[in-house]
């Protein structure tokens, strides 16, 4: 971020007899007026106005002071030294830099002059770095005319190569301003190292039940990106699909590290946040619906990232590979332009030139897949609110031909023009049922069942099987695990490696089977489920309640209770008589 | 501007400066009696200013999480703190007690060098402070409550120098930043003739004082609002001679008998605000213009009448005074102060009311009350993701958004949600408002959030300028907002940004509100279905009434948003290939005629170009001129020739040059070799980029993601005139695809032939009749008719203003004066021809 925003850096200090005085100043004639020939021809501002902020009493030292005049935000650190050796006992001085003042991000300016401040008090606390330099300086200015005159000696002086102090404000200034950085050498023991940091919004809070996708392909990153060894063994996991609970039980590390590890990578901009991807879920367009379908380039790249790579065309087998490659590619994380520049590192290279063999097949094949930007507006804006993902799919099927629909959704989600509709439950009476009816443990039963014929339904949609099962499996992992998780028993947490094992297992063989599989999956969650309700109804009741109060998602209660969306759903009307409600928001 | 900020004012102390030539600076009042002090609120915010530490919660809990947390303010924050910032105040007061010695001792030396305005006076006010330290030092085992000689954790002898800047400040802003926290002031100086106000008649100020007792002070603060202030003499509120007694006052407050010049040169009212560092100008810039600026100028006001603010000052000084020697506790002697001074009193409200984002109402005398705030934001069109400061509750819509274009303005066809009952509204407003509270209460009671103002107005016998200007004023200070008429026919959702986390309050207030009718859940779970129109909730005619009641009550807590529909027009490839054809027949038209028409000038026919009709036969020669397009210049026409001369050998230059601009102009945008394709591609964007600009800029387009990238105009390809295009006739529309016209009121030459060729389709005499709404775009709304395809062609330019995507069909029937049944007809009528794509968000 090189702005050259700093126009003028100075250093100015109190003297006992003679006052305050700028000794130095980069440009010249950019605080006091200046004789010299490269001199502004009026200062930035009236320096007297101001000097009770630039040298305070005090109480105001050794803290960044900053304040603007004249449309100028002058920042600095004014340093105290108290020492027997400096007349009267002290030496003020303030280094100071000037910049505009409706800078929006002054706050980088005002740490670099805080640390500058505090390293020059260093240095002449160690060897009178500044004082030393002084000698003589106010002798000469004796018989100069006061004012202006001093700036000419010193200004003269710093020119000839003599100052040290001057030649730092002026490399400040120039790498600061052309660099954001810079590196000074100042002795055999001290250099000065200064970088313009952009402040960056605090992360929100990381909840359990949301979905980190990358922007930045860390993995391609020639060094770990940190020690944080929760960090390192939840980045592998993060691909768009798991949620971070699930992402916790994949790596094996405690869930709020791993919140917390992830809330690192929101903060430096690496992650963005999504929701959990069903098919159960509803998608609607927001007001910026407008901006995508105005803006040309969105449009091209919505079309890069949501078609389905070439070899789909091929045999069934072809197909899985052609998917896996594509949700491969998902995990290393390239997700949309903004990511572009990050991905100019050589190691990324091999990715891009992946992605663009994709295209470039595409290519070959352009007629019969083509997907054009007519089709993206009428698909986004045929999404609204009451209609389930499910049913958008049939009602779209021959527009959704190479369209990854995931991706497709991701893709709104991440730019703005598309925002889950969530759900929530509420509870109506505080007077509930204690423990759920058998009868509705059944309906829910039978309700994921017919559930699972219509998913099977949703299955013959060519383009989206494959995601549509890795939504599906996906869901079900997390389930599983919060289930025991939620029971705490130990001997279920010691056995969690096979057990994640065994799903990995049931996952492969869902490939061949999976309708069977998952019904069969979803069957062993209800169980266990039914055993947990039982225990958690006899102690601190319905687990379910607590989330019933209409400030809990439906995805944050699957997270949490390890439920199928469904279940809960039913359980939730099941309630009785208007009991339970569910909200769409 | 980006997404809305939520409220935070950050505002922690509002302290009033005063220099005087008797007392010099001084730090006249600090408000609250116990702030946090500024290490603190620094060391919170040390070394990154960033707002997710929570250990600071005692201190700036409301800057800190205000942005994330899920829960509502909590209002009754102020009075709990205060037992929370004791401690802190009082550790920092320690800390600077141990260097305060020393600062005096420097300060004593260093004041012939030092400020000029440091006067003899001052330097021993600096001694009798210093003593005061001493006596601090010796105290430091009593509580922060006992503190006077600390203001946030600064020395106060110290910080009023500070907070005193040179007159170089007059009526700027003054803005002093330490580390984190930054003191935001309004330096008022006085006039060089002594005065505060031009124009005003000297007035001599009385030098002589004399102490008054309590009682006194007590009387004339009540008498205050009816006597123009002019005392009788040693009868004035203020400081009194006994100063000079205590060891502690300036040894000559009372000599300084400069009779023709006041006392007070300068005063400053500044506040103290600790804003997170990425909003720190804008809140800065909110706060010094919204409150800092006008209460400064409203206290030179008072200053210029009668001495207010200096006044003022010398009573709370000796109140101050009388208390430090009696060593009371510093909440007692504020709440004297509070309760004794006017001026006290206002910095009071206006603390506790700005610092909770409400409005400020101060008192200043009998015939100047004011209000102060700082404005929110009462709507957005932007829903925040997951990364964003969130700001449940807000209200979610784009009709408040203001368009580019200079259309009516709608407040006359919107109405006013009235935010609080009316009838608590009239009480609020007849608290504060004068003579004509009747007339308030009854323009107030005539507001129902079903009619439209016009209605209103027109049903009341209002004045529709008065309408507006109580509409304006309501909007303002947060009493109402402007909405579209609720009206059953429109379909409302749940809105995406209702706060959730208020829900169990808001269901039990609901329950008390409307207990016979259905519960706020069922009510919520009700429209978070598929978005119908809200008629088909009101079960009967009966509850239509109470329905709407339910309605307003849900939009005015945010709970709701009303869906509106957004349209444009697609253009399909039949209808391209047609126009292409008609194009390249005019050509040939053209091509014989070439002759005749080289003498014409080009800057005539430009002239005429300017002045073309979109509406055109197309077959005539003439309308081949006025169909051009507006918006082209000379210029452009003049680079195609050049292009064109370039790449299409058959058309020499010197047909074009007789051709002129206009002809230029529809030529190349019906792009009549294949070749010529990547030209019209470049017209087509230069004619349109700057109103994409236009657009983006009105729309206060946000930096998400979507407009990171910056998006060069020059790429893009709105005409999709991609598909090459064969000179040989006929074109087939298998060459073309389907596009999209953004902005019909600034379409392109081609994109104006396809329009109205769109419009030529409504065939004559043919009734189309609508269905009632297809269940994919539940629109209820738009009842099922018949319109004729003339009466539908002769709509279309109406319509088409409309169908740039940014202007609601809701809106339609308000703008353009046309029963909503017939816009509902005409719309669907042309939807259902599949010329439209349409989208419905908030």
């Amino acid at each position: 971020m090189p702005t050259r925003a700093i126009q003028a850096i100075f250093y100015t200090r109190f003297h006992h007899e003679k006052g305050n005085r700028v000794l130095h100043q980069v440009p010249s004639g950019s605080i006091t007026p200046s004789k010299l020939p490269s001199a502004l021809p009026t200062p930035l501002f009236p320096f007297s106005s101001v000097t009770q902020y630039l040298i305070p009493t005090q109480q105001f030292c050794d803290r960044l002071l900053t304040f603007c005049v004249n449309h100028h935000r002058v920042i600095g650190y004014p340093v105290c030294i108290r020492e027997g050796k400096y007349s009267r006992n002290e030496f003020i001085f303030n280094f100071a830099i000037v910049i505009g003042e409706d800078e929006e991000d002054w706050v980088c300016y005002g740490e670099v002059v805080r640390k500058l401040g505090r390293l020059l008090r260093g240095l002449e606390e160690q060897g009178g770095f500044l004082s030393r330099e002084e000698e003589g300086v106010w002798e000469d200015e004796g018989s100069v005319n006061i004012g202006a005159g001093i700036d000419e000696g010193i200004g003269g002086f710093g020119v000839g190569g003599g100052s040290k102090v001057y030649a730092l404000c002026e490399m400040v200034l120039e790498d600061l301003n052309n660099y954001a950085e810079c590196m000074i050498p100042i002795d055999d023991s001290n250099t000065i190292n200064l970088k313009l940091f952009p402040t960056r919004p605090p992360p929100p809070p990381i909840l359990a039940h949301q979905v980190p996708l990358l922007t930045v392909c860390l993995s391609s990153l020639q060094q770990p990106i940190s020690s944080d060894l929760t960090l390192n063994r939840v980045l592998p996991y993060i691909n768009g699909v798991n949620s971070i609970s699930h992402i916790a039980q994949l790596a094996d590390t405690d869930l709020s590290l791993s919140r917390r590890a992830i809330q690192h990578l929101v903060y430096y901009g690496c992650v963005v946040l999504l929701d959990v991807f069903s098919f159960g879920a509803i998608y609607a367009p927001t007001a910026e619906i407008g901006g995508f379908i105005v803006d040309a380039d969105v449009k091209e790249e919505c079309m890069r990232y949501v078609s389905v790579p070439r070899m789909r065309l091929g045999s069934n087998a072809k197909t899985a590979v052609g998917s896996e490659s594509s949700m491969e590619r998902d995990e290393r994380g390239s997700t949309s332009s903004s990511s572009s520049q990050h991905s100019a590192t050589a190691a990324s290279t091999l990715r891009t030139s992946e992605f663009d063999s994709h295209i470039s097949q595409k290519d070959e094949e352009e007629e019969s897949w083509q997907t054009d930007h007519e089709t993206l507006i009428t698909l986004y804006t045929s999404l609204r609110q009451g209609l389930t993902l499910k049913n958008w799919v049939l009602e779209n099927l021959d527009l959704l031909a190479g369209i990854d629909v995931r991706r497709f959704i991701t893709f709104g989600i991440i730019k703005g023009f598309l925002y889950r509709v969530h759900k929530y439950a509420i509870a109506t009476s505080t007077a509930l049922p204690p423990a759920p009816p058998t009868s509705l443990q059944t309906s829910a039963a039978t309700s994921t069942s017919t559930t699972n014929m219509r998913d099977s339904d949703a299955t013959t949609i060519r383009g989206n099987e494959r995601v549509h099962h890795s939504s599906q499996t996906k869901m079900h992992h997390p389930s599983k695990h919060n289930v025991h998780a939620y029971a705490n028993h130990p001997s279920f947490s010691l056995h969690r490696p096979s057990l994640a094992s065994t799903t990995s297992v049931n996952q492969h063989q869902m490939t061949t089977n999976r309708h069977l599989k998952s019904q069969h999956l979803k069957a062993e969650d209800l169980h266990g489920f039914d055993s947990l309700d039982s225990n958690e109804a006899r102690g601190s009741g319905l687990p379910l309640l607590r989330f019933l109060d209409g400030m809990h998602c439906f995805d944050e209660i699957c997270t949490e209770l390890g439920l199928p969306d469904k279940v809960i759903e039913a359980k939730v009307r099941g309630m009785g008589e208007g009991a339970g409600v569910v909200v769409h928001r | 501007m980006a997404v809305p900020l939520p409220p935070a004012s950050n505002l922690h102390a509002i302290l009033l400066v005063t220099k005087s030539r008797s007392l010099g600076p001084r730090l006249v009042f600090h408000y609250p009696p116990l702030s946090p002090s500024a290490a603190a609120l620094a060391a919170a915010k040390d070394p990154a200013w960033f707002r997710h530490e929570t250990s600071t919660a005692s201190v700036d809990s409301r800057s800190s999480d205000s942005d994330w947390d899920s829960s509502s303010d909590s209002d009754d924050e102020n009075d709990i703190e205060i037992g929370s910032r004791t401690s802190n105040g009082r550790a920092s007061g320690r800390t600077g007690a141990g260097a305060s010695q020393r600062v005096s001792d420097k300060a004593k030396l260093g004041s012939g060098v030092w400020g000029k305005q440091e006067t003899i006076d001052e330097e021993d006010a600096d001694g009798s402070d210093g003593d005061g330290d001493g006596a601090g030092g010796g105290r430091g085992g009593r509580g922060g409550d006992h503190d006077w000689d600390t203001v946030l954790g600064f020395k106060t002898d110290a910080l009023e120098k500070m907070l005193s800047p040179s007159r170089e400040f007059n009526k700027r802003r003054f803005e002093l930043g330490v580390e984190s926290i930054v003191f935001v002031g309004a330096p008022m100086f006085v006039r060089d003739d002594g005065l505060w106000k031009k124009l005003r008649r000297k007035k001599k100020k009385k030098k002589k004082k004399k102490l008054e007792d309590g009682d006194l002070v007590k009387n004339l603060s009540i008498a205050e609002e009816d006597e123009p202030f002019i005392y009788p003499q040693g009868f004035e509120p203020g400081y009194g001679h006994d100063s000079i007694s205590t060891p502690s006052a300036p040894s000559d407050a009372g000599s300084d008998a400069h009779d023709t010049n006041p006392d007070m040169t300068m005063f400053n009212v500044v506040f103290v605000l600790n804003p997170p560092a990425l909003e720190y100008q804008q809140r800065v810039k909110e706060m010094y213009a919204n409150v800092t600026r006008k209460y400064a100028k409203a206290l030179k006001y008072e200053e210029a009448r009668f001495q207010y603010v200096w006044k003022e000052s010398k009573r709370i000084i000796d109140l101050k005074q009388r208390a430090k020697e009696t060593n009371a506790s510093l909440t007692a002697t504020w709440r004297t102060i509070v309760s004794t001074s006017p001026l006290a009193k206002s910095i009071a409200i206006m603390f506790d009311a700005i610092s909770h984002d409400k409005i400020a109402h101060i008192h200043f005398d009998a015939t100047f009350n004011t209000s102060f705030q700082i404005p929110q934001a009462d709507s957005t069109p932007y829903l925040p993701n997951a990364l964003e400061p969130q700001m449940p509750g807000l209200w979610l819509t784009t009709s408040n958004v203001v368009l580019e274009d200079n259309d009516a303005p709608m407040t006359q066809h919107a109405t006013l949600l009235l935010l609080e009952d009316a009838e608590v509204l009239i009480k609020h407003l007849g608290g504060d408002s004068t003579g004509n509270a009747a007339a308030i209460a009854f323009y107030i009671r005539s507001i129902i959030p079903t009619k439209s103002l016009l209605k209103i107005s027109k049903t009341h016998n209002i004045l529709a300028h008065d309408m507006e200007y109580i509409a304006s004023h309501l909007v303002y200070w947060r009493r109402a907002r402007l909405i579209a008429p609720l009206s059953p026919r429109d379909t409302y959702i749940v809105s995406p940004n209702a706060d959730m986390t208020v829900l169990p309050a808001a269901i039990t207030v609901y329950a008390q509100r409307f207990p016979t009718l259905p519960t706020l859940p069922k009510i919520l779970s009700m429209l978070s279905g598929t978005p119908r129109p809200f008629r088909n909730f009101i079960p009967t005619a009966e509850h239509r009434e109470a329905y709407m009641e339910i309605l307003a009550w849900l939009m005015r807590g945010g709970w709701v948003t009303q869906l509106r529909t957004f349209a444009w027009v697609r253009v399909t490839p039949e209808i391209k290939a047609q126009v292409a054809a008609e194009m390249a027949r005019e050509e040939r038209i053209k091509k014989a005629e070439e002759a005749q028409r080289e003498l014409l000038s080009e800057t005539e026919s430009n002239a005429e170009s300017l002045l073309s009709n979109k509406r055109n036969s197309l077959l005539s020669l003439a309308s081949i001129r006025t169909s051009s397009p507006l918006r082209r210049t000379r210029r452009d026409a003049e680079e195609d020739m050049e292009y064109s001369t370039i790449l299409s050998p058959r058309l020499t230059a010197s047909q074009y040059r007789g051709a002129a601009g206009a002809r230029a102009a529809s030529s190349d945008a019906g792009s009549t070799s294949s070749q010529r394709t990547t030209i019209a591609l470049n017209t087509s964007q230069r004619a349109e980029s700057p109103s994409h600009l236009g657009l983006r800029d009105a729309r206060q387009h946000r930096p998400s993601p979507l407009h990171l990238k910056p998006t060069s105009p020059s790429r893009r390809s709105v005409v999709s005139t991609t598909s090459p295009l064969d000179t040989s006739p006929p074109p087939d529309p298998k060459d073309f695809t389907h596009s999209t016209v953004l902005s019909p009121q600034k379409a392109s030459s081609l994109e104006a032939r396809w329009l109205d060729k769109i419009a030529q389709t409504f065939e004559d005499g043919v009734v189309i009749s609508t269905n009632p709404s297809p269940p994919k775009h539940a629109d209820g709304a738009f009842s099922s008719g018949g319109i004729t395809g003339k009466e539908l062609r002769e709509s279309w330019p109406m319509l088409l203003r409309h169908l740039d995507g940014k202007h609601a069909i809701e809106d339609v029937s308000a703008r353009e004066g046309i029963k909503r049944k017939r816009v509902a007809i005409l719309f669907n009528a042309v939807r259902e021809k599949g010329w439209l794509v349409v989208t419905r968000h908030w």
